[in-house]
C-alpha cells in the first residue's frame, strides 16, 4: 500500500522509457538510494537508543536469573528462574497486579472518554481558543510528584477542603483507589488530548462538509468520519498511555505509599530493588512488568491493527 | 443569523469555563497553599485567610534552587531540541521510506518504553561514573534524549502518515522546486505534529525525576523536581509544604510559557489553510 | 508570502535554545574545573538544618588548611538519603567521606564493609562523654563504625488546660482521652501510624514496653512472642477505640502536628522538636504545652526507641584520617550546642545536656535524658530495613490488626527477611 515517492518515480520512468532492463536498473539503483537516505535518518536515534538502554536492559535481565543482593555481592550465584518461581508465587505480586489492572483498564476507560471530548472542545471552540488549549494542558504540565501531594493534603482528613469530616477517605481501600484513579485521570486527559486535537486536525474539513450535506447529524459524522481518520492517533495515544498507567508509580507513592493493599507492581518493584536491595528479586519483577506490557502493546497491535508504524498492513487510506 | 452565533458563543464559553475549572481548582489549591503562613497551612480551608509571600522569599533566596530551575531549563531545552530532530528524521524514515531493519527499530523503540526504568537506574548509574557523565548535564541530558525518542518517533511517524503526501507532487507540477515542495507545502503539515511531540518531550523531561534524582549528586546538574526533594522544614521532622508548593509554582510557568509558544505554532499549521489544499 | 512567515519562524527558537544551552553548559563545566585546594572532606548528610554553614565553617576555621569539609545535600527524607548512599557506596564511589548516617543503617552497612570500624584512640575519642545509648546505636557485632552525633526520643505532648496531670499508661491516657470526648472537648490522642519508619517506632514502643523484642540479641531469628501478641492487642484497642484521629493511617509527623497545631488533639506522641515548631506555628498554645515521659504499660519507666544520626567513615574515602577529625570537631561540645539550639538536633554529648544555654531551650532536656537512660535501640540487623518494611505492612492499618494472626504472619515475614529470601510488600 506504502507508494514511496522513489517508487513512484520509478513506476512513471517504466512507462516514459518503455524499456524493461533500464527500468529495471532505476528501479534499483532508486531503491538502494532510497534505503541509504533511511538508515541514515534512522542511525542518531538508532544508535543513541541503544548506547544508553541495550546494556542496562540486559543487565537487568541477566541478574533476574542470579541471587544478587547489593549488600553481600560474595553471595551472588545464578539462580536461572527461582526469582520468577519466589514471585509468581507470592500473594503480594498478585495482589498489586490486580490493583494494577484496575487502575490501567479504569484509567484509560475515563482517559479516552474524557480525552476525547476535551480534544473535541480544544479544537472546536470558536472562543478562547488559545486560553482554553493553554490551560487544559497545565494539569499535565505540572509536576507530578507536587500534584500528587496537592491531592494528598486535599483528601487529607480534617485538614483538606475535599475531605469529608468525621472520615480519611486515604486510609480505606476503595476510596484510596478511586483517588489514585481521579489523581491519574486528572493528570493525564490532556496528554490523550492533545494527541487526538493533533489527529483532529488532519481531518479535512471538506469531509465533514459533504458527510452533512448528506443529511449526517453531528453523532454520526464523529462515527464515520472522524473516528476512522484518527483511529492511528487514538490507538497510539491509547497503546502510550496504557504503557504508563500499567507502571503508576507517582501517584500511589505519595497517595498511599501503598498502604492497604494499594500497591502497583511498579511500587513492589521498587521496594524490593532499591529499598531492600535485592537485585535479583526487583529485576526479575521488572522483567514480569515488561513482559506485561509487551503483551498489552502485542495485542494492541494485532487485534486493533494499532500504530506499528512502518508496517505496510496499515497504510494510508 | 446574528443570535444564532450569539448563542453559540455563550454555548463554548459555558463549554470553555468546565475545561477552565477541570484545569485550575487543584492548581489553584496548590497556588493556595504557597501563599498559606505557617499557622493557617492546616487549616483545610480552601483560600489562603492571610496570604504571605514567605514561602516564595524562602526558595528565591535558595541559591540551589535557582540554580536548579537553570540546570532545568537548560537540559530540558536541549534534550527536548535534539530528540525532536532525531525523531523528526527517524518518524520521516519509518513512515515514508523503504529500508531494511524498519520494524526491528519500531520494536526496538517500543521494547525500550516499555521496560521499567526503575531497573535501568543502577546500571545507568554505574555507566555514567566510568564515564564521568554522573552528575553533569550531559549526564542527563542523554538518557533523556534515548527515552524521549520512542514516544517521539511513534507520535511523529503517525502525524507523517496521515499527511496527504500527494500535495508535494502537486506542487512539484505547478512548478515548484523539491525543497520548495517540502518547506511550503509539507512543512505546514507536519508542524502541529512536531510541536505536540515537542511539547509531550518537554513535558516528560521537566517532570522526570527519577533520574534527575539518581544520576546526579550535586548542584551543578540536579533539576527541579530533586531539588524539591531535598527541601527541608526547619527541623528533620517538618515537611517544607509551603516552599514546596511555591516551588511548584514557579516551574510551572516556563512549562506555560513553553506551551503558550508551541500552541500558537500548532494553531498556525492547522490554520494555514494547506490542509484544504 | 503568510505561510513563508509561519514556517520559517519555528527555527528561531530552537536555534536560540541550542546556544543558550551550550552557553550554560560551558560556564558549568568551567565553574567544575576550578576546584578547591587541600584535603577536601566531602561530608553528605545532615548539613541542611538551620545554622550548618556556620558549623562547617567553624571547623574549616580549626582544621587551618589541614582539610575543608565541604557540606552536600542529601534528599530530605530518610529512604531517599539511604537510596542515594547505597548506589554510591555500593558502586565503590570516592566522592564521600563522612556519612551522617541514621541510626537504623549502622548493622547494614557495617555488615556489607562500607564503613570504617573505629578503633584505638578514635574509639576512645569518639565515646569520651557521650551518653550510652547513641553509642550502642553506632554499634555492630561489638565493634564501632561511627562517631554518636545526636540522638532522639519520643515525648508525651499534652494540653495543660485539658489534662491536669499527664496520664502514666496507655491504659490512663485512653480513659482521660474518653472523659474529654464525652465532656465535647477535644480528645484525639495523635500517633504516627502511616505505614513508614515512624509507625515501626510506636510498634517498638510498645513491644518493648511489655519487655519484648523483634529480633534476638544477634538478629539471626524473630523473637516474636505472646509480650508481642500483648503490645498488638494495645495498639489495636487504640486505633479502634475512637479516640484517635480518623486519618490515623495516614498520620507520620507532620499530620501528628497538624492535629495538636489545631486544637484537635488533647494528647499528642512526638519527638522534642514539638517545642520549637509550635513557637512558629501556633505561639497562643505553647503555654498550653505540657511534656511528660513517653506513656508505658505498667506505670514503670518507659522504654523508648532511639532516633538520632552518627557520622560514618566511607571505606572508600581516601583521607579517613581528616575525615574522622572533622566529623569531631562537627560535633563538638560547641557545635553541638549550636545544632540543639538552630536546627533542634538532640546532641549525644553528655556534657551539653548540663549547659544553661542548652537547659533554657529545652526545658523537657531532664525527661529526655530520663528517657534516654533506659531507651532501646531499633532491632540492630543488617536487614534492618526489609525487618522494618515488614512490619508497618502487615500492620497496617493498625485498626485491622489481628493480633494473634498478625503476630504469627510478622514472624513468619521476619523469619524470611533475615534468610534473604521472599519478597518485600
Amino acid at each position: 500500500m506504502t507508494t514511496t515517492p522513489a517508487a513512484a518515480t520509478a513506476v512513471e520512468d517504466l512507462a516514459g522509457d518503455g524499456t524493461i532492463e533500464i527500468a529495471r536498473q532505476r528501479h534499483t539503483d532508486a531503491k538502494k538510494a532510497e534505503r541509504k537516505l533511511g538508515l541514515m535518518l534512522v542511525a542518531p536515534a538508532v544508535v543513541l537508543m541503544l548506547a544508553v538502554t541495550a546494556y542496562p536492559i540486559l543487565y537487568a535481565v541477566w541478574l533476574s536469573l542470579n541471587k544478587a543482593d547489593l549488600r553481600a555481592p560474595d553471595d551472588n550465584k545464578f539462580i536461572f528462574l527461582s526469582n520468577y518461581v519466589t514471585v509468581l508465587s507470592s500473594p503480594i505480586w498478585w495482589t498489586a497486579f490486580g490493583v494494577t489492572m484496575f487502575l490501567t483498564v479504569v484509567g484509560a476507560v475515563f482517559e479516552l472518554v474524557l480525552g476525547m471530548l476535551l480534544a473535541i472542545v480544544m479544537h472546536r471552540t470558536i472562543v478562547g481558543r488559545g486560553l482554553v488549549r493553554t490551560s487544559a494542558l497545565v494539569p499535565y504540565a505540572i509536576v507530578t510528584v507536587v500534584a500528587a501531594f496537592s491531592w494528598r493534603f486535599a483528601w487529607t482528613a480534617d485538614l483538606g477542603w475535599l475531605s469529608p469530616t468525621g472520615s480519611a477517605p486515604l486510609t480505606e481501600f476503595w476510596p484510596s483507589i478511586w483517588i489514585i484513579v481521579l489523581a491519574e485521570v486528572w493528570k493525564t486527559v490532556p496528554f490523550m488530548a492533545l494527541l487526538l486535537m493533533a489527529g483532529l486536525a488532519l481531518v479535512p474539513e471538506d469531509l465533514l462538509k459533504a458527510a452533512s450535506m448528506d443529511g449526517a447529524n453531528a453523532w454520526k459524522r464523529f462515527w464515520m468520519v472522524t473516528v476512522p481518520l484518527i483511529k492511528p492517533a487514538i490507538l497510539v495515544a491509547l497503546l502510550f498511555r496504557t504503557l504508563d498507567a500499567f507502571r503508576v508509580f507517582d501517584n500511589i507513592f505519595i497517595l498511599t505509599s501503598g498502604a492497604n493493599h494499594t500497591s502497583s507492581v511498579s511500587m513492589v518493584a521498587y521496594s524490593n530493588l532499591i529499598r531492600g536491595l535485592n537485585l535479583g528479586i526487583g529485576s526479575a519483577m521488572s522483567v514480569l512488568i515488561f513482559i506485561t506490557t509487551g503483551i498489552i502493546a502485542f495485542l494492541f497491535i494485532k487485534l486493533f491493527g494499532a500504530a506499528a508504524p512502518g508496517s505496510s498492513a496499515e497504510g494510508r487510506r | 443569523m446574528r443570535p444564532e452565533t450569539t448563542n453559540r458563543k455563550l454555548m463554548w464559553w459555558g463549554v470553555n469555563l468546565v475545561v477552565l475549572l477541570y484545569a485550575f481548582v487543584p492548581v489553584v489549591w496548590i497556588v493556595s497553599l504557597s501563599l498559606k503562613n505557617d499557622a493557617t497551612l492546616n487549616d483545610g480551608n480552601y483560600l489562603p485567610v492571610a496570604p504571605t509571600g514567605q514561602s516564595y522569599k524562602a526558595i528565591f533566596s535558595n541559591t540551589d534552587f535557582l540554580r536548579a530551575l537553570v540546570n532545568s531549563i537548560g537540559i530540558c531545552i536541549i534534550s527536548t531540541t535534539i530528540a525532536i530532530v532525531f525523531g523528526t528524521m527517524a518518524a520521516y524514515a519509518i513512515a515514508r521510506l523503504d529500508f531494511p531493519g524498519k520494524r526491528a527499530i519500531v520494536a526496538m523503540a517500543l521494547l525500550i518504553s516499555m521496560f521499567p526504568q526503575i531497573a535501568l537506574v543502577t546500571p545507568l548509574f554505574k555507566i555514567e561514573t566510568a564515564f564521568g557523565l554522573f552528575a553533569t548535564w550531559p549526564g542527563l541530558i542523554i538518557p533523556y534524549i534515548a527515552f524521549a525518542l520512542p514516544l517521539a518517533i511513534y507520535t511523529l511517524s503517525a502525524f507523517f502518515r496521515e499527511i496527504p503526501w500527494d500535495l508535494e507532487k502537486a506542487a512539484k507540477m505547478d512548478g515548484a522546486t523539491p525543497y520548495q515542495a517540502f518547506r511550503r507545502v509539507i512543512t505546514p503539515l507536519a508542524m502541529p505534529g512536531v510541536f505536540t511531540t515537542a511539547i509531550l518531550v518537554f513535558i516528560s523531561c521537566w517532570n522526570d525525576f527519577l533520574f534527575a534524582l539518581s544520576l546526579t549528586s550535586t548542584k551543578a546538574a540536579r533539576t527541579v523536581p530533586a531539588a524539591m526533594s531535598y527541601f527541608t522544614g526547619a527541623t528533620t521532622f517538618q515537611k517544607p509544604t509551603g516552599p514546596i508548593a511555591a516551588a511548584a509554582v514557579v516551574i510551572t510557568i516556563p512549562i506555560v510559557i513553553f506551551v503558550l509558544i508551541f500552541q500558537r505554532r500548532i494553531v498556525a499549521g492547522l490554520t494555514s489553510g494547506a490542509v484544504k489544499g | 508570502m503568510v505561510i513563508q512567515r509561519r514556517t520559517g519562524a519555528p527555527r528561531h527558537p530552537s536555534r536560540w535554545a541550542v546556544m543558550i544551552g551550550v552557553a550554560a553548559l560551558l560556564t558549568s563545566t568551567a565553574a567544575c574545573s576550578g576546584g578547591q585546594h587541600g584535603t577536601v572532606v566531602n561530608l553528605y548528610g545532615g548539613t541542611s538544618g538551620l545554622g550548618f554553614d556556620k558549623i562547617i565553617a567553624d571547623c574549616n576555621q580549626q582544621a587551618a588548611g589541614k582539610y575543608t569539609i565541604v557540606g552536600n545535600l542529601l534528599p530530605s527524607d530518610a529512604d531517599g538519603q539511604r537510596d542515594q548512599f547505597v548506589r554510591r557506596l555500593a558502586a565503590r564511589d570516592s566522592g564521600m567521606d563522612l556519612l551522617g548516617m541514621d541510626v537504623t543503617w549502622t548493622a547494614e552497612f557495617a555488615k556489607a564493609k562500607w564503613i570504617r570500624e573505629l578503633t584505638g584512640e578514635q574509639k576512645a575519642l569518639a565515646t569520651a562523654n557521650t551518653l550510652q545509648p547513641p553509642i550502642d546505636t553506632a554499634m555492630w557485632d561489638g565493634k564501632l563504625y561511627g562517631v554518636p552525633r545526636t540522638t532522639n526520643v519520643q515525648l508525651l505532648w499534652y494540653r495543660k488546660s485539658l489534662v491536669p496531670t499527664p496520664p502514666k499508661t496507655f491504659d490512663e491516657m485512653m480513659s482521660m482521652a474518653s472523659k474529654l470526648k464525652a465532656a465535647g472537648k477535644p480528645y484525639e490522642i495523635g500517633l504516627t501510624a502511616a505505614q513508614y519508619e515512624g509507625y515501626v517506632v510506636n510498634v517498638n514502643n510498645l513491644i518493648t514496653a511489655y519487655g519484648g523484642t523483634l529480633v534476638n540479641k544477634d538478629s539471626s531469628a524473630p523473637t516474636v512472642d505472646s509480650k508481642t501478641v500483648q503490645a498488638l492487642t494495645l495498639l489495636h484497642r487504640l486505633a479502634t477505640s475512637g479516640l484517635t484521629s480518623s486519618s490515623l493511617s495516614n498520620a507520620q509527623e507532620p499530620e501528628v502536628f497538624a492535629d495538636l497545631q489545631a486544637g484537635r488533639s488533647a494528647f499528642s506522641l512526638n519527638w522534642p522538636y514539638v517545642l520549637s515548631a509550635m513557637r512558629t506555628a501556633n505561639p497562643s498554645l505553647v503555654k498550653d504545652l505540657g511534656y511528660a515521659p513517653y506513656p508505658s504499660v505498667n506505670g514503670g519507666p518507659p522504654k523508648v526507641t532511639l532516633g538520632g544520626m552518627n557520622y560514618a567513615i566511607s571505606k572508600y574515602s581516601t583521607h579517613p584520617a581528616e575525615a574522622f577529625d572533622a566529623a569531631m570537631c562537627l560535633r563538638n561540645q560547641r557545635n553541638a550546642l549550636s545544632a540543639a539550639l538552630d536546627g533542634g538536633d538532640v546532641p549525644a554529648l553528655a556534657t551539653v545536656f548540663e549547659l544553661p544555654k542548652f537547659k533554657a531551650a529545652y526545658p523537657m532536656a531532664d525527661v529526655m535524658l530520663a528517657e534516654l537512660r533506659t531507651a532501646v535501640p531499633r532491632p540492630v540487623s543488617p536487614v534492618y530495613q526489609n525487618i522494618s518494611t515488614i512490619v508497618s505492612t502487615t500492620l497496617s492499618p493498625p485498626s485491622g490488626i489481628n493480633p494473634k494472626a498478625s503476630a504469627d504472619r510478622l514472624r513468619t515475614g521476619i523469619q524470611d527477611a533475615i534468610e534473604g529470601k521472599g519478597i518485600l510488600p
